[in-house]
């Protein structure tokens, strides 16, 4: 578990592949990194809203309606206000 | 001995379902230490326990409502074709 995680098994021959097994790989590559940083921004806007949003003593192990509905604004806002920083960016681009 | 395409499918697969899970448990235990265990005693109590649990449970929810959302908005947003490439 501890184990630096760029190193792949050494058994492992990739000079074997075909070079269609090759493109599959990376396809399939690109498709787990964007995953992975689908995860990665679902971690850190899940501790931003629970900071937000779960702000009483926890006595139940379910989120209450207006906690749930909390989360859900929180991640649609804090889209809308990243679209604004881009968008505001972009007219500075143009018209500066 | 499975061929050497799924063996490196697997080994991506695990790593990742390790990163998930690492990153996960650090973010329950920063976030329920805070809340359950305001001040540290001699040992968990059985409150701060069942706190835990439940604070646990409670992020897991917390995570699946954001990741719904999140993904939702990222399809509608690259439905509209707007902000091209930005994810």
């Amino acid at each position: 578990m501890d184990q630096p995680t760029a190193q792949l098994d050494s058994n492992l021959d990739l000079s074997k592949l075909t070079d269609r097994d090759k493109q599959e790989l990376q396809q399939f590559l690109a498709n787990e990194g964007q995953k992975a940083r689908i995860q990665q921004t679902v971690h850190s806007l899940t501790d931003v809203c629970w900071k937000k949003c779960v702000t009483g003593t926890i006595r139940s192990n379910k989120l209450d309606s207006s906690e749930a509905s909390c989360a859900a604004n929180c991640v649609d806002r804090f889209m809308d206000a990243n679209f604004t920083v881009i968008k505001h960016l972009e007219r500075m681009r143009v018209s500066p | 001995m499975e061929d050497t395409k799924s063996a490196v499918m697997n080994q991506v697969r695990q790593e990742a379902a390790m990163t998930n899970a690492r990153q996960l448990i650090e973010k329950v235990n920063q976030h329920c230490f805070e809340r359950c265990v305001p001040k540290p005693g001699a040992s968990l109590s059985s409150g701060e326990t069942q706190c835990y649990t439940q604070c646990m449970e409670k992020y897991m929810a917390a995570w699946n409502i954001v990741s719904t959302t999140y993904i939702k908005r990222i399809q509608q947003e690259s439905a509209k074709g707007a902000g091209g490439g930005v994810f």
